[in-house]
């Protein structure tokens, strides 16, 4: 039975179309409005499904700490590069694991942004958007909710897990806002019920019918959205022990490392096989203005170790290649040390990287000077590197939403995607 | 003898470019300092200066002597310098994972032309408008390769400490491992490890080299996941824990816990961790130095015995960097990121001199290492704006 | 027969008028609420649309008084009317609550989330309760539209008494708030001309920045504090000039570009008098007020957007009341009158922009004329659209915060437990649940095209939230409800009446007696009509 299209959707129908004929092999990917009523279609939607993972780097990690290092150079520092599993490329002595798995990495070196503050940065690296006084930009999850989302799953589709940034759904609206988990995996307020299941059972019997009345006498479209985000919200009480990881935990402590980004990212890719379209991780913070190497050996190791162990473990259980995994913050540091031995903002020239999904690992791409000053080869600007994320995960990046009579492309305008970094 | 009383700066030796971060003086005059490089510089300081007229508005309040060798080896950060005390030996620690033993006067290996003052060249050419064309080096020193390399670290070598007797050497690295030396033989005695997710931040032998004191601390993994750090006396020969100087301080403290609320336990009194710690040659008393960058950097003076605090001498904004006692055991003197050498009464706490003057603002110098001659009447303190300070006491 | 009242004679008049008449203009004693049927009903000719049938008593009490007053009705008022024989009770409802004070204040709700928003750009610009209590006033006293407008662009006085605070939200962003100014007050979207020539509208570059000129003087100035508030009052100085550097793509770093005389949108530059040469400009200084620049640019801005008229401002506004009773402009979306956008029904557009001049920029009355109108009481029951192109059928809309809120504290019983109780009342808007999460998950529950869209946060605060704080109290309707002692039917009955302001039909009476008698909880059944969705919306 075809449900009834929702014509606040039908202003995107140019966007649609061009959605419909930008996705991967030619077949619908999204699955939203009526499109994918018929079962073959959603069946081969959801075989072609992709996830998201973004490990966010609150405050800023450094580039010469991680995958750009100087040494020698008087902008250096004290660590030390050794070898990874790729000839040629080389890490920080701070990350061994991830060292062995630099063959899955695209590492970008050439990171070249606008907004410096953390507010600022926070918000770019988030939506792709510059902050604006009159349009609410969607987070990248929103946009990966929408786009790759499952209607009717027990789960939410945009997972936030103790990290920050909240320009949220923005105007995809408040469907796809975040489902933020705690630092200590609590789970928003107002998640759990604590209900007497047959007591429960009554009342939505009683709601039931209410709602089947007023559906069936006024056929509102409203009241099907509202009701739908009930259905949503009771079925999340099912789905709930997805969030739950100490089952897991003893035997994947290793593997992910004893610490509680481990945890989060084991929780990720837990959520990732469920089928929750995007989780974002946070660890915090690496705004080390001051002390900006012991702060960085405090913080990457355990890092590093999460996130070689959820590649690993991504990898093994076959989800690596629909599962994309973002490595960013808001910001790079400084290459200059300042007299606090830290290194303040950055965002001339600094590095993310990605894995999964397609990208083609095992490169570096785009360069930065024998300082690190400035991009040497191949800039990299916000846009282009969202443009890359969405095209990715499968999602043309070209699609417009509308912010009141604005079309709003997912990625900015005059971005582009950086064809070498998909395989 | 040592009477902290009306300092005088006598030298300002220049020392620019990488920080310089550790300092011991290797002989009555003759001083050793050393950078984040690994270059370790030796100086001989005739005990009266040159004539200096200084310029009140100067940066340069006291004249430079250039070093007369270089010890060359370290390939990374020198963290510590301690001379023996029978006088023959340097020893240093550094972040390129080696303890190395060297002759004070072994045999020269080469000369090499050094640049030390970058930085005076560059802010002559602003000044005068010129382009720094100038190519000649600041001086030309003799080169010493010779040491014993002390194998057993695979970390950063953050900690050293040195026995009264000379006998034990202890070091401690960033994968929590600390060996204590028997330091005649050049062979370790005894190795212990300190909770797996620690560094070894700093280390001392009891003056009968029987006690190692460890300070190990990290920073945190997320700001919900903060590891516990410890502070504790160990037997030297055999690593058994013989006293948490930690838990006496908090008896709720937990070693194995990292949540934020039980890292409200311990947060004020280690800050950013004690990161330099010292027994008092009369094995009476422990020190251990805030580090940065925290409000207010204390020096924390334990009883050796007990464990319990006696009381809180010397503070540094931002941090302290280095501290010593007196060979009286009656002054502790502390170094910190507010520029200053600061000695104060252990009896009382009493800051009886201040060396220099804070410079104002977060975003000036620190004096990073700090030294006393072995006749107490001079002081040395690196200063990583590029100078070793080198100041008289006693008038 | 008819009895003879003054009101209905008039109304028999003229509709007897109305129907003579054919495509409607506008007869000098015709009321605005003839035309706007009889234009909404060519429309449907035109479009060929079936028009829904007139709403029910119960459908037109709830959904005016939430239009009006901005809560449902009491159990009282609800059977009062509904069971009232009088002809003419709607008219006198709509009196009613035209003439209650929280007339003022929903009304007031409504333009601050016009003028603010949710998360308002600016710093101190959240909290700003002198804004609304002024805002409110405006309402009260029912000032005139064009002159409180004119007001909150003048922007006299400091955010503690005035509605200065308005401007304090674009702080060194003359851009910026001239995009909001001409969006809301002309309904004009100048921002595409921002970066470049509009591609195919008519403004250009040079319009936006002439535009944005006139208020290139402005600051905010922190004149008191209040406790750990701080106060603003807007100043102006005397020099300052926005720069215009050419379209965006072809501007270069360093560019500071020309400056830009204020100029009126579709008309002539603002003549100012030249200062003397040698004037020099005094800063503001923090704790005093500003003062006034020689000349201001910002008065001549507010002046002329206020304008009787001002091509735009009177149209902007009749379109913009419109749409909020309507459920869409006439012209829609209601910022965006441009020449490429046209009304549905141009003449009736024509017709209300022309009574609202005459009539002075009355909202009070043009709301009358709107609410009694046949096209505002249809029903809502049609296409199952939210707002209908046509309005052929009444539109839906959800709950504000504020209205679920206070609403839920009538529909509970709440309220009347409260009243009834000796304790002193409460002042907090949000008692008992609180503000922060309803203003955070239910404030602003639209896409980016102003469409509703369900949220998770919004039904786990439902279904695992504190409304039994408000459901279970004592002498609250769940007492009523869950009474064994008394008749089954009168329990379901004064459920209905109470949480949805209507009489259950039979099937409800069956299928709530049978959950009742078994034993179920009454608090659920509450639970179940404050959360359904004809409590949610409005239709």
């Amino acid at each position: 039975m075809n449900p009834p299209c929702i014509r606040s959707e039908h202003l995107s129908r140019r966007a649609l179309m061009k959605a419909a004929l930008g996705s991967v092999a030619g077949g619908v990917v999204m699955n939203w409005g009526g499109l994918t009523a018929s079962r073959a279609i959603a069946e081969e939607a959801r075989k072609q499904k992709k996830h998201c993972i973004l490990l966010w780097m609150n405050g800023g990690a450094s580039q010469f700490e991680t995958f750009d290092m100087k040494p020698g150079r008087p902008t250096g520092g004290p660590f030390r590069p050794i070898d990874s599993n790729v000839p040629g490329i080389k890490v920080c002595e701070l990350m061994p694991r991830m060292a062995k798995q630099m063959d899955k990495v695209a590492v970008i070196r050439s990171m070249h942004t606008s907004e410096i503050d953390h507010p600022g940065g926070i918000y770019l690296m988030h939506t792709g958007y510059r902050p604006s006084a009159n349009v609410r930009f969607p987070e990248m999850g929103a946009v990966v909710a929408k786009y790759q989302g499952t209607e009717g799953g027990d789960l939410p589709d945009f997972v936030k897990v103790s990290s920050n940034g909240d320009a949220g759904g923005g105007f995809l609206g408040p469907k796809y806002q975040p489902f933020g988990i705690g630092s200590e995996g609590s789970l928003p307020q107002f998640s759990t019920s604590n209900m007497d299941p047959v007591k429960e059972a009554k009342r939505h019997d009683l709601r039931s019918f209410v709602e089947d009345k007023f559906a069936t006498e006024t056929k509102s479209e409203l009241a099907k959205m509202h009701r739908e985000a009930y259905e949503a919200a009771r079925r999340l009480q099912k789905g709930r022990d997805a969030f739950k990881i100490d089952a897991e935990w003893a035997r994947s402590k290793e593997l992910y490392g004893d610490s509680e980004f481990g945890k989060r990212c084991l929780l990720a890719r837990k959520l990732v096989e469920s089928g929750v379209a995007f989780v974002e991780v946070g660890q915090s913070s690496y705004d080390s203005h001051a002390d900006n190497f012991q702060w960085h050996r405090g913080l990457v190791p355990p890092m590093e170790h999460a996130w070689a162990g959820l590649l690993a473990d991504l990898k093994e259980r076959g989800l690596l290649e629909n599962t994309l995994v973002v490595w960013t913050g808001e910001i790079g540091r400084t290459p200059q040390i300042n007299n606090r031995a830290g290194r303040d903002h950055y965002v001339r020239c600094w590095s993310t990287a990605l894995a999964g999904c397609g990208i083609k690992g095992g490169q570096l791409y785009g360069s930065s000077d024998e300082n690190g000053v400035d991009v040497k080869e191949n800039p990299v600007t916000e846009g282009d590197f969202f443009a890359t994320i969405y095209k990715a995960l499968g999602i043309d990046p070209q699609i417009e939403n509308y912010a009141g009579l604005r079309p709003i492309p997912l990625a900015q305008f005059g971005s582009k995607v950086v064809n070498a970094l998909l395989g | 003898m040592f009477t902290p009383t009306k300092p005088t700066l006598r030298y300002q030796l220049t020392f620019e470019g990488s920080w310089p971060c550790a300092v011991a003086f290797v002989g009555p005059r003759r001083l050793a300092a050393a950078n984040q490089l690994g270059n370790i510089f030796i100086w001989d300081l005739p005990e009266k200066p040159p004539e200096f007229k200084a310029d009140p508005k100067a940066e340069r309040q006291a004249p430079n002597v250039w070093p007369t060798r270089r010890l060359d080896g370290h390939t990374n950060e020198v963290t510590r310098l301690i001379m023996t005390p029978d006088g023959k030996h340097l020893v240093s620690a550094s972040l390129d994972h080696s303890v190395r033993v060297w002759p004070l006067n072994g045999a020269v290996a080469g000369k090499a032309d050094v640049l030390l003052d970058e930085d005076a060249r560059k802010r002559e050419a602003r000044r005068t408008g010129k382009k720094d064309t100038s190519t000649a080096p600041s001086a030309t020193v003799e080169t010493q390769t010779a040491c014993e390399v002390l194998e057993g670290h695979a970390e950063w070598v953050y900690a050293l400490g040195l026995s009264g007797d000379g006998k034990r050497l202890v070091s401690g690295d960033a994968a929590s491992k600390v060996i204590v030396w028997d330091f005649v033989a050049r062979k370790p005695l005894s190795q212990w490890s300190g909770h797996p997710w620690n560094w070894i931040a700093a280390a001392a032998l009891s003056p009968d080299g029987k006690t190692a004191f460890v300070s190990e601390n990290r920073y945190k993994r997320d700001d919900f996941d903060v590891p516990t750090p410890g502070l504790k006396l160990w037997d030297a020969a055999t690593g058994k824990e013989t006293l948490d100087v930690l838990k006496v301080q908090f008896p709720k403290y937990n070693a194995s816990d990292r949540s934020y609320g039980g890292s409200q336990v311990w947060r004020k009194f280690v800050a950013n961790g004690l990161i330099c710690v010292a027994y008092s040659p009369d094995g009476k008393l422990l020190a251990a130095g805030q580090g940065g960058e925290t409000d207010t950097g204390k020096v924390h003076l334990h009883d050796a015995e007990t464990g319990k605090l006696v009381r809180d001498v010397a503070s540094h904004q931002y941090g302290i960097t280095d501290l010593m006692f007196s060979s009286d055991s009656k002054h502790v003197i502390s170094v910190g990121r507010d520029t200053c050498v600061r000695i104060c009464q252990v009896s009382d706490g009493k800051e009886v001199a201040v060396l220099g003057a804070p410079r104002g603002g977060q975003f000036k110098d620190w004096l990073s290492a700090v030294a006393l001659s072995p006749d107490e009447q001079w002081v040395a303190a690196t200063d990583i704006a590029g100078s070793v300070q080198v100041w008289q006491l006693g008038g | 027969m008819f009895r003879i009242h003054s009101m209905s004679i008039i109304r028999l008049l003229t509709a007897f008028v109305s129907i003579a008449a054919l495509p409607a203009f506008v007869s000098a004693e015709e009321p605005l609420r003839r035309t706007i049927d009889a234009e909404v009903k060519a429309g449907w000719a035109k479009a060929k649309v079936t028009p829904a049938k007139p709403s029910t008593d119960a459908e037109f009490l709830r959904r005016v008084s939430l239009d009006l007053i901005g809560v449902i009705p009491g159990y009282d008022e609800t059977i009062a009317f509904l069971d009232s024989k009088e002809p003419n009770k709607r008219d006198l409802l709509i009196e009613k609550l035209l003439a209650d004070p929280r007339f003022a204040r929903h009304q007031a709700d409504v333009w601050d989330m016009v003028l603010f928003g949710r998360n308002p750009p600016g710093y101190e610009t959240q909290r700003r309760e002198g804004f609304q209590t002024w805002l409110r006033s405006r309402f009260e006293k029912n000032i005139p539209y064009d002159q409180w407008a004119s007001e909150l662009l003048k922007a006299e006085g400091t955010s503690a008494e005035t509605g200065a605070l308005y401007l304090a939200q674009w702080r060194n962003a003359p851009e910026d708030a001239i995009e909001a100014i001409t969006q809301t007050f002309l309904g004009v979207q100048l921002q595409c001309a921002r970066c470049h020539d509009h591609p195919y509208e008519e403004w250009k570059q040079l319009d936006f920045y002439g535009m944005a000129a006139f208020l290139a003087r402005l600051d905010v100035v922190t004149v008191a504090q209040k406790g750990n508030q701080p106060i603003f009052a807007i100043g102006e100085r005397n020099l300052g000039e926005v720069r215009f550097t050419g379209p965006v793509k072809e501007a270069k770093p360093g560019d500071k570009g020309q400056p830009v005389k204020p100029k009126f949108l579709l008309g002539g530059e603002l003549p100012e008098t030249p200062l003397p040469k040698d004037f020099k400009e005094e800063r503001f200084t923090e704790k005093k007020m500003p003062p006034k620049p020689k000349f201001s640019r910002k008065d001549a801005l507010a002046e002329w957007v206020t304008k009787t008229d001002n091509p735009f401002f009177a149209r902007s506004i009749a379109n913009r009341v419109w749409a909020q009773f309507m459920g869409r402009g006439i012209i829609h979306p209601i910022d965006n009158m441009s020449a490429s956008n046209a009304p549905s029904h141009p003449a009736l557009l024509d017709a209300i922009t022309k009574e609202l001049v005459a009539h002075k920029f009355d909202l009070k009355w043009y709301i009358r004329e709107l609410v009694s109108s046949n096209a505002y009481q249809l029903s809502s029951v049609g296409t199952g659209e939210p707002n209908p192109e046509w309005f052929q059928h009444a539109r839906s809309r959800p709950l504000s915060a504020e209205e679920l809120v206070e609403s839920w504290q009538v529909a509970t019983g709440y309220l009347a437990a409260e009243s009834a109780s000796a304790k002193k009342p409460e002042t907090d808007r949000f008692r008992p649940v609180g503000s922060g999460y309803l203003i955070q998950f239910f404030g602003n529950p639209i896409t980016g095209t102003g469409d509703f869209q369900g949220g998770l946060r919004e039904h786990l605060y439902l279904n695992n939230g504190p409304l039994g704080s408000m459901i279970g109290g004592k002498g609250a309707l769940a007492e009523f409800v869950g009474d064994a002692k008394k008749p089954v039917t009168e329990r379901v009955e004064r459920l209905f009446l109470t949480t949805l302001n209507r009489r259950p039909a039979a099937d409800e009476v069956k299928k709530f007696t049978a959950y009742l008698t078994e034993g179920n909880s009454a608090s659920e059944a509450v639970w179940v009509l404050i959360t359904c969705s004809e409590f949610r919306f409005n239709h």
